[in-house]
């Protein structure tokens, strides 16, 4: 072996390397103090950012379908007219129960379920920085997805749209429980992105790999640490005004959106959009992270631009907080707000440019691959530019006035969610399939439905576009033969049912290669991420030792052997902490084991929010029962393990 | 896969770290930014709101009631004195200074929370009278909440530091808790002044 190059060791031999029989030793050691606990109650009490992120993505997953299913039922209650499959409030319920599903329970919790899983593996960390809080966080989603679909089984689906606007969704005009369950099912789902993303900002800042400098960072864990400042400052708003605006006035009287005692219903839709513009980004940014590694991996270079992406990034995210009025043109916003939030729409379209421009000179230059990743790559390309050009169309007043809540909106904002979030999201599924479980997907069912879902995606939100000019409202359950609408919509049905069909395939596909598909090994792509230095699946421990990171592409570096730093203990759950900008080594830390009690407290959260539909003393049941559970969790926090070494001032001292 | 060749031996890093340098101090600083953008965000609708009204308070709603709402403040800040020692005692590592102060602190945070009962009453307005009440309920009333957390950490630390051995990393802890309650008071002191100081001004 030629003895490689000198660099930041410590007083250990240059040209030294692990033996595999301490490899094998020490892997066993960390496997026995990292795995999870055994059966059902192991399941309960994970804490392993693998176990959680996965859950995560099969939930998220299924939602997709439940989704999915409640799409299909609509677009067959459209497919003629006059039909009567779907009845009005039956379909009021499934309209707003889709929305609701697609955008709170599938497309925020699925990309910050991604970051979960791949962010540690891309920086070489262990776990995340907070695993206990990232359990809370997966439970308390947990609950709100039962929660919903309890409800509308039980015949309370919320009724009142995705976005809920006052006065319909007020006490008024919605008596009864089902916006409720709504406004609480919400700030589940928001206090489950909360605590994804502290987690993922913090991960990020202090969990790097050695070298990892804030210009070596990987564009997926940028995007995912753009998006969690986006979480933190959106979703405080529609929690604020779902749970303690919306639901309050429905339960408590308060007056926020009454305008007979002086509140406003404007004031709604204000707050829902200073999120609800935002989470477009939350749901996109993510996805254009999925884009880049597979770009590079299939194009075998480099990605072009790497400082402008990352630039495109952040700006997309401040330009997204300045948009929420467009949402709002049909009310009375003044003519200079008007001409303000048009230019930012129109402006926010020059950083989504700068992104596509990048991956297509790196297309470019590179020698593209065409596996069924990039194949959704490519089809993300094709149909989110579409929907960005409708989106820069809504973005002029006076044209959004005319296609105001007319299926043109429907189909601009299926192409933008289904082009530029599920597409790069498949080609993901595709891409980190084999880490994830360790064997590949097969490609050929693989291109099929990549095939199937490009055409049905374009077959049922193509003609809407026309259909909204022809002046069809969106949420109505059905319509008269003499529009004309007819044969449009049925097309547009047709569609939906071959995007039935491409799920379908993938699912089978899932299914096939988890148990059968042929082994993936550890770099089956030969791409150059951290994430593909370690075995697939990825061991309890996740790294043996953490690796030193020299460049943005490590495993495209020529180097024969991967430094690595040790002295990292091994007899009990230790991770190491490094500098925030330079990712320089600064500390080892104790990482919380497997606990209950984050499982304890989300079912307390559960009681509190289902509970305070029905009468407010819940909130103190709850508040009392949330008191043990957290108890509970700080006495297991300060379990006395040992001697540690502590820092104060400029010393350091052994202290029991 | 490549061969691991060590080239850094981290052993010798302390595993106990206090401010930026520790995790739950990064914790720590997230969930008060989500919580003060939270009470910026309510702040924000109880302005809006009060575009629909010609006096604020309107009509025939007195003004808020200084003399509770002062005495919680003035409580408050004192209780600063014993959050800063029990900090400082806990980066120099001295747990029986750490005990000290935050039973001391405990001592006058406790009040806090009893007062913030009667803060609300001083608020001269039910919540559901009109948009005025429910604006200033909610914003008193969500800052209840994160008082009431925060003085249930501070005393349930107090009262671990009494009755358990505490680990090493306690110390830290003890200066994060001082860092969260700093920031709970001036919340409060925002909303002292823009809810009760704030109508008798403008």
């Amino acid at each position: 072996m030629t003895a490689p190059p000198p660099h930041d060791h410590t007083g250990l031999p240059a040209d030294m390397t692990l033996t595999d029989d301490a490899v094998a030793r020490e892997a066993a050691q960390l496997d026995s103090i990292w795995r999870d606990g055994r059966g059902f109650w192991g399941w309960l009490t994970t804490v392993d950012h693998k176990s959680i992120g996965k859950r995560y993505i099969i939930t998220a997953f299924l939602m997709f379908i439940a989704g999915g299913i409640e799409a299909a039922m609509m677009r067959t209650q459209l497919a003629r007219p006059e039909n009567t499959l779907l009845g009005p409030d039956r379909y009021n319920q499934i309209f707003t129960t889709h929305g609701t599903t697609m955008m709170f329970l599938f497309a925020v919790p699925i990309m910050t379920a991604m970051g979960l899983y791949f962010v540690p593996l891309m920086i070489g960390a262990r776990n995340v920085a907070f695993p206990r809080l990232n359990a809370f966080g997966y439970w308390t989603y947990f609950v709100g997805v039962v929660f919903l679909y309890v409800s509308l089984f039980a015949n309370t689906g919320p009724d009142a749209g995705w976005f809920s606007y006052v006065p319909l969704a007020g006490p008024q005009y919605s008596p009864g429980h089902r916006v409720d369950v709504w406004a609480q099912l919400v700030t589940y789902t928001e206090i489950a992105a909360l605590c994804a993303a502290v987690n993922i900002i913090v991960t990020t800042f202090k969990m790097r790999a050695p070298g990892m400098s804030l210009n070596r960072i990987p564009l997926f864990v940028w995007a995912q640490l753009v998006v969690s400042f986006m979480i933190v400052f959106a979703m405080p708003a529609v929690a604020t005004g779902s749970t303690l605006m919306l639901a309050a006035d429905r339960a408590v009287n308060t007056q926020w959106f009454n305008p007979a005692e002086g509140g406003d219903a404007l004031l709604w839709q204000h707050i829902f959009w200073f999120f609800g513009h935002p989470e477009v980004y939350i749901i996109f940014l993510p996805a254009l992270g999925f884009v880049t590694p597979i770009v590079e991996t299939f194009s075998r270079r480099p990605v072009f631009g790497y400082t402008a992406l990352v630039m495109a990034n952040i700006t997309t995210a401040f330009f997204a907080f300045g948009l929420w009025v467009h949402h709002m043109f049909a009310t009375p916003v003044p003519e200079l707000g008007q001409s303000l939030f048009t230019a930012a729409s129109m402006l926010i379209a020059i950083p989504t440019g700068v992104q596509i421009f990048c991956w297509i000179a790196t297309l470019w230059l590179g020698r593209p691959e065409l596996r069924t990743a990039m194949l959704f790559v490519l089809g993300f390309i094709f149909t989110f530019v579409n929907g960005g050009i409708t989106g820069v169309m809504l973005a002029s007043v006076a044209f959004d006035k005319q296609a105001h809540d007319t299926f043109f909106v429907v189909a601009h904002l299926h192409y933008v969610l289904l082009g530029g979030g599920v597409m790069p999201l498949f080609g993901a599924f595709y891409f980190w399939f084999p880490k994830i479980v360790g064997r590949m997907l097969d490609e050929t069912i693989g291109k099929i439905h990549f095939w199937l879902f490009l055409i049905g995606v374009n077959l049922t939100f193509f003609p809407m576009h026309i259909l909204g000019l022809e002046g069809m409202p969106r949420r109505v359950y059905t319509y008269l033969a003499a529009t004309g609408w007819g044969p449009l919509n049925l097309v547009a049905t047709a569609g939906a049912y071959i995007i039935a069909l491409s799920v379908i395939a993938f699912l089978y596909n899932v299914l096939k290669s988890w148990r059968g598909g042929a082994p993936a090994g550890p770099n089956p792509w030969n791409s150059s991420g951290l994430e593909w230095a370690i075995p697939s699946p990825p061991p309890s421990y996740t790294f043996l030792h953490v690796p030193v990171v020299h460049s943005r592409h490590p495993l495209w570096e020529p180097a024969v052997d991967m430094p690595v730093v040790t002295g990292l203990r091994t007899d009990r759950r230790e991770v190491l902490l490094t500098t925030a900008f330079d990712a320089r080594p600064d500390s080892r830390h104790h990482a919380p084991g497997p606990s209950i009690w984050p499982l304890y407290l989300a079912l307390c959260m559960g009681v509190m929010w289902i509970g305070s539909i029905f009468s407010p003393y819940f909130v103190l049941i709850a508040t009392g029962l949330s008191a043990i559970g957290l108890v509970g969790w700080a006495l297991q926090s300060t379990s006395t393990p040992g001697t540690e070494r502590v820092a104060t001032g400029d010393a350091v001292v052994e202290l029991a | 896969m490549k061969a691991l060749r060590p080239v850094s031996d981290v052993g010798g890093l302390p595993s106990v770290v206090f401010g930026q340098r520790s995790l739950m101090w990064w914790g720590t600083l997230g969930f008060m930014v989500i919580e003060g953008w939270t009470t910026a965000l309510i702040f924000a609708s109880y302005f809006y709101v009060r575009q629909n009204f010609e006096a604020w308070p309107p009509l025939q709603t007195p003004l808020p009631s200084l003399t509770i709402p002062t005495i919680n403040l003035a409580l408050m800040l004192a209780s600063f004195i014993p959050a800063a020692l029990a900090a400082r005692a806990g980066k120099a590592l001295d747990r029986a200074g750490v005990r000290r102060w935050l039973t001391v602190m405990s001592v006058l945070v406790v009040p806090t929370v009893v007062l913030r009962w009667w803060d609300l009453w001083a608020l001269n307005v039910r919540w559901d009278t009109n948009a005025y009440g429910t604006a200033v309920w909610l914003l008193v009333g969500f800052h209840a909440s994160l008082l009431l957390f925060d003085v249930g950490d501070t005393v349930g630390l107090t009262l671990f530091y009494w009755l358990k051995p505490m680990p090493a990393k306690s110390f830290s802890d003890a200066s994060d808790n001082s860092m969260y309650w700093y920031f709970t008071v001036a919340l409060w002191a925002a909303i002292y002044l823009i809810v009760y100081v704030g109508p008798r001004i403008f």
